[in-house]
């Protein structure tokens, strides 16, 4: 059986946040929403470190969905709209959405995003923010044109988002069932992201977790997230590097 | 006159109320000040309110028929009304916070029932059908002497025979109702208080606040009602005492848990659980303010009360002091969250892009103060008008009073 996971070397993460970037062109997302976000552990603002000279730390964390094996969005949807498909990717179904948010509630890690107004106005509103009368492209949309349904036929992405319901991080669900990576496995400049199936002892992804030390986030909630992070290995002092165990903030 | 001018007002509110909702469903709920960050605001918090003020039904019938409080005897069918409009109204109070209120019927079709959701429907709605039932059962005898609007009046009924029957009836329905009445509150609590992501809920102690809560404001309502309809007289003089004193008790009760759980969570002094606390005082400290003086003031005042005056003012105190409560379950809930790294909250994405070019806006963010949008506070009072202006029509029709 296929368990897809994914794993985040955060030595090799430098905070450009394509992949965020690319998620958002890739899955059409509307202004104002994002599934994947990256922040400077610690930090208010992005790319500033955090502690005192000469002992700062400056540790970017991407976070997508974490597709968690005991998801808590899935158990609180009183519809059944969001559910762990079998092969451990959890999904929203547009169609049947009620759009109660219960499930933003439940998710730990906020990565569940609402479709509070059309999308169409929220782009009109986005250019207007950034400054444009109308669009650079007229009429142009971004992102995958076309509907994806899983093989029971549930709509788990569509580039036309319906107002008033839930939508979340997919793994690129249109991309997966074709036999590709992710959006942002593919568009990460620094290769930080492996892709794969955690049953498959061979895999990539088996292997890298099988070598290397690992976290996940969040891990004493019990949600058992699939994305895994490798830890930066920070120097202390020169010539001395410590192998961390967990996310540390300097203050 | 004075009634008349008090309906005016509700009709004005109900249909500000009505325009809003519609503009609502229109532009979506942008227009609400909820986002991402913050996903449930006014509407869920009224919700919960209004589950707790259906509760009057319950006090009064199980202390007839549990307690043998026959004092409550005159006042049952008022008390069980109110409680079938608030059971009602606690369901229509989630439909306009639905981002697809026109698919509400999923909810039938594809039941998720490791969901509590589903649950607090199965418990509301037979709560309210079991509450119009009994107010049914009670005013079997009248309805045959008198009829509603002119129906369901028969022509020579054996008033005697009905009475005992509705007697009979009651006295089944009372305990049936008891649990359903407890587990409308609990059920409640629990869609918010098995959250471990939302440490401001998550405990085994917001279930019993909620029960504290319902006693405190059901009985308050029940006095309201009562004394819209009977006025206040020697008669029942001693049902409004008992009625004030439970509600003066419980919110005591209420008032004991609630800072019971502050202690716990301040001697700490760490944590996330004690972090939503700090909140509670750094940013809400005058909404805890007035729910706290409301709720004291109401308990004084209705732990004495015996005149008509104390009355409605203690009602109406302990009913503000427990909305206010309500409306502090949301922001600490949302504003301190599972994702934290050492004191470190992971900003989320709001959904909405604000802001100009020269002045643009954060887009993620870590906090959000939320505030009730006009729409969000339109909406709620539309729809709590509508529900006092059904329950003074059916007050006003159905022959609640002996004497009419």
């Amino acid at each position: 059986m296929v368990r897809y996971g994914m794993v985040i070397d955060l030595n090799r993460c430098i905070g450009c946040r394509s992949c965020a970037v690319i998620c958002k062109i890739h899955n059409s997302l509307p202004p104002g929403t994002w599934w994947h976000r990256v922040e400077t552990v610690g930090s208010r603002e992005h790319h500033v470190s955090v502690g005192k000279f000469p002992d700062l730390s400056e540790v970017y964390l991407p976070v997508p969905c974490m597709h968690c094996d005991n998801p808590p969005c899935v158990k609180v949807c009183p519809v059944g709209a969001t559910w762990k498909r079998e092969d451990g990717v959890v999904l929203v179904d547009f169609e049947r959405c009620i759009g109660c948010r219960y499930c933003m509630t439940a998710c730990p890690y906020g990565v569940r995003q609402f479709n509070w107004e059309d999308k169409e106005k929220a782009i009109e509103k986005g250019f207007r923010t950034a400054g444009f009368d109308g669009e650079y492209v007229d009429g142009y949309r971004h992102g995958y044109p076309l509907d994806h349904r899983t093989k029971d036929g549930r709509l788990v992405y569509t580039p036309e988002r319906p107002r008033g319901v839930v939508e979340k991080c997919t793994f690129c669900v249109q991309y997966i069932d074709q036999g590709l990576k992710p959006a942002c496995v593919r568009g990460c400049p620094g290769n930080a992201r492996i892709f794969g199936d955690l049953d498959d002892p061979n895999s990539e992804i088996s292997k890298v977790l099988r070598d290397k030390a690992y976290i996940r986030l969040l891990e004493d909630v019990g949600t058992e997230p699939k994305v895994f992070y490798i830890l930066p290995v920070r120097k202390k002092g020169r010539g001395i590097i410590s192998y961390s165990t967990k996310l540390e903030v300097k203050r | 006159m004075k009634f008349r001018a008090a309906i005016a007002i509700l009709l004005i509110i109900a249909a500000i109320g009505i325009a809003a909702w519609i503009y609502q469903l229109q532009e979506g709920l942008i227009v609400t000040n909820m986002r991402n960050p913050f996903s449930w605001g006014l509407y869920i918090a009224t919700w919960a309110f209004f589950v707790g003020t259906a509760a009057g039904g319950l006090v009064v019938s199980s202390a007839i028929y549990i307690f043998g409080a026959k004092e409550f005897k005159p006042i049952a069918p008022v008390a069980s009304t109110t409680a079938f409009i608030f059971a009602v109204g606690a369901m229509v109070m989630v439909l306009p916070d639905l981002g697809r209120v026109d698919r509400i019927f999923n909810i039938f079709l594809y039941p998720n029932f490791s969901s509590l959701m589903p649950w607090d429907l199965i418990v509301l709605s037979t709560y309210a059908f079991l509450s119009a039932i009994y107010t049914y059962v009670l005013l079997m005898p009248r309805i045959a002497e008198k009829g509603v609007l002119g129906f369901l009046k028969r022509g020579s009924p054996n008033v005697d025979e009905l009475r005992e029957k509705s007697e009979r009836y009651a006295k089944i329905l009372a305990p049936i109702a008891l649990p359903f009445a407890i587990l409308i509150h609990t059920v409640t609590a629990w869609v918010l208080a098995t959250q471990l992501s939302r440490p401001w809920w998550y405990g085994g102690l917001l279930a019993p606040t909620f029960i504290a809560a319902a006693i405190a404001t059901g009985p308050a309502v029940v006095i309201l009602a009562s004394l819209f309809v009977y006025g206040y007289n020697e008669r029942l003089k001693n049902a409004y005492r008992l009625l004030a004193k439970i509600s003066a008790s419980s919110s005591a009760a209420l008032l004991f848990m609630y800072y019971n759980d502050f202690l716990v969570r301040y001697w700490w002094g760490e944590g996330l659980e004690y972090e939503a606390l700090a909140i509670v005082f750094k940013d809400y400290l005058h909404i805890h303010f007035l729910e706290i003086v409301f709720i004291l003031l109401a308990a004084a005042i209705l732990a004495k009360a015996a005149t008509k005056m104390g009355l409605v003012v203690g009602s109406v105190f302990v009913n503000v002091g427990v909305y206010f409560h309500r409306f502090l379950l949301m922001p600490p809930a949302y504003n301190v969250f599972a994702f934290q790294i050492e004191g470190w909250s992971y900003p989320i994405a709001l959904g909405e892009v604000r802001g100009s070019l020269l002045n643009p806006q954060p887009v993620f963010v870590d906090y959000w103060n939320y505030i009730p949008s006009p729409v969000e506070i339109a909406i709620t009072a539309g729809i709590s008008a509508i529900l006092l202006l059904v329950l003074v029509a059916l007050l006003k029709v159905l022959p609640v009073s002996e004497d009419t």
